[in-house]
């Protein structure tokens, strides 16, 4: 038998890699985006640390560039440092 | 993607005809934070929440607390948060209305407790500071005291400390200061 294709229609989807849902700062989904950004993806994207921590990385760098977080994780309060 | 891309342009050249108009009005990140956190609340029987001003303002709350242990059993203490718009990056400001006799509040209502400053950390929400102030009146301490002279009396003569409270709380003097009745 012989299949002439005439016209196809390709879906992806995606979503990131993360232990939780939902961003442990803003409390918004991974899959969407902080509150400051219109759209998700690679525009807003996540940033895990060393100590295996996962925010969005606008919430994590508004966080530890301030004064109070004395640049620790918001969760384990251990120094934070980019997982490299 | 394709079809995202198409309407990040759209977005961009909306944005630019709008240059010059009036800014919409939108909530700020502190405001959808807090949202969340008021809607996600879960609060023990002795803790209750109320908007003064309306549910137009949740930037600014009260926080009511009856303890149903400890020292302070049957008094009620009335707590005011303020939210500032980069919440949760900036721990909510906390001021007990009630005047009180307690070794970590001050006479002029200002709390010491670790979350509401070096301590605060964004994960950290609405429920664990209310949750932190009812804390305080079960287990008041002597050791990180705003007012000296109550944690004193904890420390040296909880007997005494107990009937001042008690004092306090029935509206009366301890020592040269009147507290009003909050039971």
């Amino acid at each position: 038998m012989k299949v002439n294709i005439l016209q196809w229609h390709a879906v992806a989807s995606w979503t990131w890699d993360a232990q939780d849902e939902t961003c442990g700062i803003c409390r918004m989904a991974f899959d969407g985006c902080c509150p400051d950004c219109k759209l998700p993806g690679d525009d807003c994207p996540l940033i895990w640390g060393a100590c295996n921590h996962a925010f969005h990385l606008h919430c994590i760098l508004k966080w530890v560039n301030s004064q109070a977080s004395q640049a620790h994780c918001p969760m384990c309060r251990r120094e934070w440092q980019f997982k490299g | 993607m394709i079809k995202l891309f198409k309407v990040k342009e759209k977005q961009r050249e909306q944005a630019e005809n709008a240059s010059g108009g009036p800014p919409v009005k939108k909530q700020s990140a502190g405001e959808l934070r807090l949202h969340k956190d008021i809607s996600e609340l879960n609060l023990p029987k002795s803790c209750t929440i109320t908007f003064p001003n309306g549910k137009d303002d949740l930037m600014n709350f009260e926080v009511s607390i009856r303890p149903d242990d400890g020292f302070y059993l049957g008094g009620t203490f009335l707590f005011t948060f303020q939210v500032s718009p980069i919440y949760p990056h900036e721990a909510p400001k906390v001021k007990c209305k009630t005047k009180v006799y307690h070794p970590n509040i001050d006479l002029e209502g200002n709390v010491c407790l670790n979350i509401l400053r070096e301590d605060w950390k964004p994960v950290l929400n609405i429920n664990t500071v209310i949750y932190g102030l009812y804390h305080l009146f079960t287990e008041p301490n002597s050791e990180d005291p705003l007012n000296h002279e109550a944690a004193t009396v904890l420390r040296e003569n909880p007997k005494l400390f107990e009937s001042n409270v008690r004092r306090a709380m029935a509206g009366g003097y301890v020592g040269q200061t009147f507290f009003p009745r909050c039971m």
